[in-house]
């Protein structure tokens, strides 16, 4: 036991102030941050404060028009519907993945690098082939349908391409890997004991599971909803391949104002919107996120 | 009681878990299988007589034999694996560092920073891309390897952080004061006992910024000069001609060399034990 | 610790030898003074006029790609690379021209402009060629699968008929649906009005409710798999399928269809002016310019090309499309493109 320390002192303590060398250290990060992710996003703020000449170029000709623009009901119906598409994917991810975690990182220690090697290998082809090889499954004429229809499911051809499942499917299937892996991490340092105490003391399986492992693998599951719900909501082209591009996404709309439209500083406002509504949530839910040691 | 940062052998698993453990075993079949299912069909279609790749119309083996005089499409998935590397080493040590960092030492505005760590993640490509694109402009950067290198760093090692950070959470404090008790320097502990403890995590993080560098295009379109074109912004240019099968075949032969790799990597290690 | 600390060692050593390979590659070439610096579509150029083109002059061709006019313009008007020759289609060089991002061209160093049909040397966006040459044109049209489809097709109302919902695909082009709608009002396609737009409105509603797929970059996928049955796409994309199988058959609305001309310009400032006209010249030769229709099957501007061209290739309907519909090109239409794009978004996303 702690000879005479509480957790928190303990806590407090190797949570030191940085000295000099602790600065240092973190130079690299800030200079990082401060180059290639600050002056980008200032560029994006300057511009969303800028109007669109004839030929798409930026003119400085400080205006809330953007901005004005953003909050038009239709924007927000768009970016309404990414943030519910971006959740159910993250759902989806997550209770498909979370078993695959767990199962890998409680694999022989041998076997669990393979196995995480093989849940990444398939991402390593072409986004775009993979996405089409899933239209060969999926569409009215593919594996899928025949499938069905061979065996007698179904007695109709089911239509899945080009309508919303199949974007969830393709949503899932592209972000599935980034929830599995950081789960493993918090997995793999579970402790047995734990667990095994647990059942001494009484505790069936899901009880066992529901108060000592998935309150010990939070962290895990917090990271791999961010990792998975913030990427989604910028995506677009699954919406685009696997939704026939019916119905727009935020990500979409914003791919459409930097070509199509070439209206730079509207793509900008919306970019900055959307950056600054996660920044306002994950700030506000920072504290709640954390998980308590 | 004070867990020790020794690797752990076998598993033992209480009598009642071995249930779920096989629940979860055959789902993880089903997840393997679903996630394989298009590249299964990917590696089939590579034989696809059709050009244009997408009915079914015959068996051939031209389009590994045109791979093989296709300098253009090798280069760029060299140039891929390039980038991709180079990528996730710096962004596993820009990323670990600072989720080391970030946990170790109170910094003022912490909060703040790791709240920044998330722009990468949450800009939509096309913002970052072009953003970057006048960056480097503006500074007379003249586009090329680098500046995709930097760009694909810049969104992979959040990854790697969030990843590390989620293990960190959960890490023993004790641990470090022990380590320190025992007479090591800060360094040391560092190297000796945080290191492997962060090893699983390290792994995840840098296989999620492999991937990622591996499959971006739009960044790396605005970043980009001929020379250090990569394979998916060559497969994305195909589309409107119709994805050729000999993408289909380079994608195969990748995977199945990496297969084959990680196999015979993981065969070598059991030997020499 | 040993095999961990050994990995490490490995994947240093591999990295440093990685980022020495890389760094040489592109410190050991050094500008060679005979060098083009060519910005096209991806997939536009064959690599066999790219290899005899150096060939003969000895001038290295470095080809830079994109996949659509935007992300030209974004690359170009940046400053990053300063390009000789870029590939922009007839309503961007109408924007270059007029913002003065184009060079004149010297038509003494472009012998062979003979070649060209008549008609592409006096369009409205560059009357007399002064600054574009035309590289392919085509037309934006009706494809139809007649092995589902029995009725003719003749015209945008044909098509976007209730008996047709949920098998239409169309181009994901803003700008090309207004156009339509536009046809078949009778209003001119270039005058992009509130009043236009206004009108266009209620039509283009019902439109969207019966497309199953919006697709610019591959249209014929969705209609090869039997997704869909018909739609409104490329005419390039439409010659594809016609080779895949002839039950694919192409037709120019009858109210009206847009004619793209991508053409090939140089940039002002171009540093190899010199190399850029004589590509320009090279390309303007017949057995040349029928390298692209071979592996392009859009309409050949080069009338000498296409003397050289086979009878296969000449009857495709929709690389050569027979009858008078009226063709008109875009003009650029400036900030009215953010004006059609939030009203297509508006009508999409209330579906």
């Amino acid at each position: 036991m702690s000879a005479g320390f509480s957790l928190q002192q303990v806590q407090a303590e190797s949570q030191r102030q940085p000295a000099l060398p602790g600065w240092l250290l973190l130079s690299p990060l800030l200079l990082w941050l401060l180059l290639f992710v600050i002056a980008p996003a200032a560029i994006l703020l300057v511009y969303s404060f800028c109007r669109r000449d004839a030929l798409g170029q930026v003119v400085y000709d400080f205006n809330l028009e953007n901005y004005k623009r953003v909050f038009d009901p239709i924007y927000l119906r768009i970016l309404w519907r990414s943030l519910f598409f971006a959740g159910l994917s993250t759902l989806f991810c997550l209770v498909i993945g979370y078993p695959v975690a767990y199962f890998i990182g409680k694999a022989a220690e041998n076997m669990r690098n393979l196995l995480l090697v093989l849940v990444m290998i398939p991402f390593w082809t072409s986004f775009l082939i993979r996405t089409y090889a899933w239209i060969t499954i999926l569409k009215s004429e593919g594996l899928l349908n025949s499938l069905m229809l061979s065996t007698g499911l179904v007695s109709l051809p089911i239509e899945i391409m080009y309508t919303p499942a199949a974007v969830i499917i393709g949503l899932v299937y592209a972000y599935l890997p980034f929830m599995i892996l950081p789960i493993y991490g918090s997995v793999e340092k579970l402790d047995n004991a734990l667990v095994e105490a647990a059942m001494d003391l009484g505790a069936g399986p899901l009880r066992a599971f529901s108060t000592v492992i998935l309150p010990l693998t939070w962290p895990g599951m917090v990271a791999g909803a961010l990792l998975v719900f913030v990427p989604a909501l910028g995506m677009f082209a699954i919406t685009d391949l696997m939704g026939g591009a019916r119905v727009p996404m935020v990500g979409n709309v914003i791919q459409n104002q930097f070509l199509q439209a070439r209206d730079w500083p509207f793509g900008s406002a919306l970019g900055v919107t959307l950056m600054t509504l996660f920044i306002l949530v994950f700030w506000l839910c920072s504290r709640k996120l954390k998980p308590l040691s | 009681m004070l867990s020790l940062a020794q690797p752990r052998s076998k598993p033992l698993l209480p009598s009642g878990m071995k249930m779920v453990d096989l629940c979860f075993g055959s789902w993880t079949a089903l997840v393997f299988l679903f996630l394989y299912l298009p590249i299964i069909l990917l590696v089939v279609f590579s034989f696809n007589a059709s050009k244009l790749n997408i009915i079914w119309t015959g068996f051939t083996w031209q389009w590994y034999e045109e791979l093989y005089r296709n300098a253009p499409l090798v280069k760029a998935l060299k140039n891929s694996l390039v980038i991709a590397s180079i990528t996730t080493f710096f962004s596993v040590i820009l990323g670990t560092l600072g989720a080391w960092l970030l946990h170790r030492y109170n910094y003022p505005g912490r909060r703040a920073l790791n709240t920044l760590i998330f722009v990468p993640m949450v800009i939509p490509e096309i913002i970052m891309g072009i953003s970057l694109l006048i960056f480097f402009t503006t500074l007379h950067f003249s586009l090329g390897f680098t500046t995709v290198i930097i760009s694909h760093i810049t969104f992979c090692f959040p990854f790697v952080l969030i990843a590390v950070q989620a293990r960190l959470n959960g890490l023993d404090p004790f641990l470090e004061e022990a380590a320190m008790d025992l007479g090591a320097r800060p360094l040391e502990a560092f190297f000796q006992i945080i290191l492997p403890y962060l090893m699983p995590a390290i792994i995840s993080g840098a296989l999620m910024s492999f991937t990622l560098s591996m499959d971006e295009v739009i960044v790396t379109y605005f970043t980009t000069s001929p020379s250090s074109a990569t394979l998916p912004i060559k497969v994305f240019g195909m589309a409107k001609v119709g994805l050729n099968p000999m993408l289909n075949a380079i994608s195969a032969i990748f995977i199945v060399a990496t297969a084959l790799l990680v196999v015979a990597a993981e065969m070598l290690k059991r030997w020499n034990k | 610790m040993k095999p961990t600390t050994l990995l490490l060692a490995a994947a240093t050593v591999m990295m440093a030898g990685l980022i020495a390979c890389s760094k040489t590659e592109t410190a050991v070439a050094p500008a060679p003074a005979k060098e083009l610096n060519l910005f096209a579509w991806s997939e536009y150029v064959p690599q066999s006029i790219i290899d005899g083109f150096t060939a003969e002059t000895g001038i290295k061709v470095n080809y830079e790609t994109y996949a659509s006019n935007e992300e030209m313009l974004s690359k170009l008007l940046s400053g990053a690379t300063a390009y000789d020759l870029v590939q922009p289609s007839e309503y961007t060089v109408e924007a270059l021209i007029r913002a003065n991002k184009l060079s004149p061209l010297d038509h003494g160093k472009i012998p062979n402009l003979g070649n060209l049909a008549p008609e592409y040397t006096q369009m409205p966006h560059d009357p007399g060629l002064k600054y574009s040459v035309p590289w392919m044109a085509g037309t934006v049209g009706i494809v139809v699968n007649n092995e589902k489809i029995k009725e003719p097709i003749t015209g945008y109302s044909d098509v976007f008929n209730k008996k047709y919902k949920g098998r239409i695909v169309v181009l994901n082009d803003n700008r090309e649906l207004v156009s339509w709608v536009l046809d078949t009002l009778g209003l001119p396609v270039n005058q992009i009005t509130a009043d236009n737009l206004a009108k266009a409105k209620p039509i283009l509603a019902d439109w969207v409710k019966l497309v199953k797929v919006f697709d610019s970059d591959s249209p014929k996928t969705a209609l090869l798999n039997g997704d869909v049955d018909l739609g409104v796409v490329w005419s390039g994309e439409a010659a594809i399928l016609y080779k895949e199988n002839k039950k694919f058959q192409y037709v120019l609305p009858k109210e009206g269809a847009h004619r793209f001309i991508d053409s090939l310009c140089i940039p002002a400032g171009a540093p190899h002016s010199g190399a850029a006209h004589l590509f320009i010249s090279y390309i303007l030769r017949p057995e040349v310019s029928k390298l692209i229709s071979e592996d392009f099957p859009y309409t050949n501007p080069n009338l000498e090309a296409r003397k050289l061209l086979t009878p296969e290739q000449l009857e495709n309907p929709a690389s050569y499309p027979k009858g008078n519909a009226k063709l008109e090109t875009f003009t650029d239409i400036g900030t009215s493109a953010a004006d059609i794009d939030k009203l297509v978004t508006d009508l999409k996303s209330s579906n």
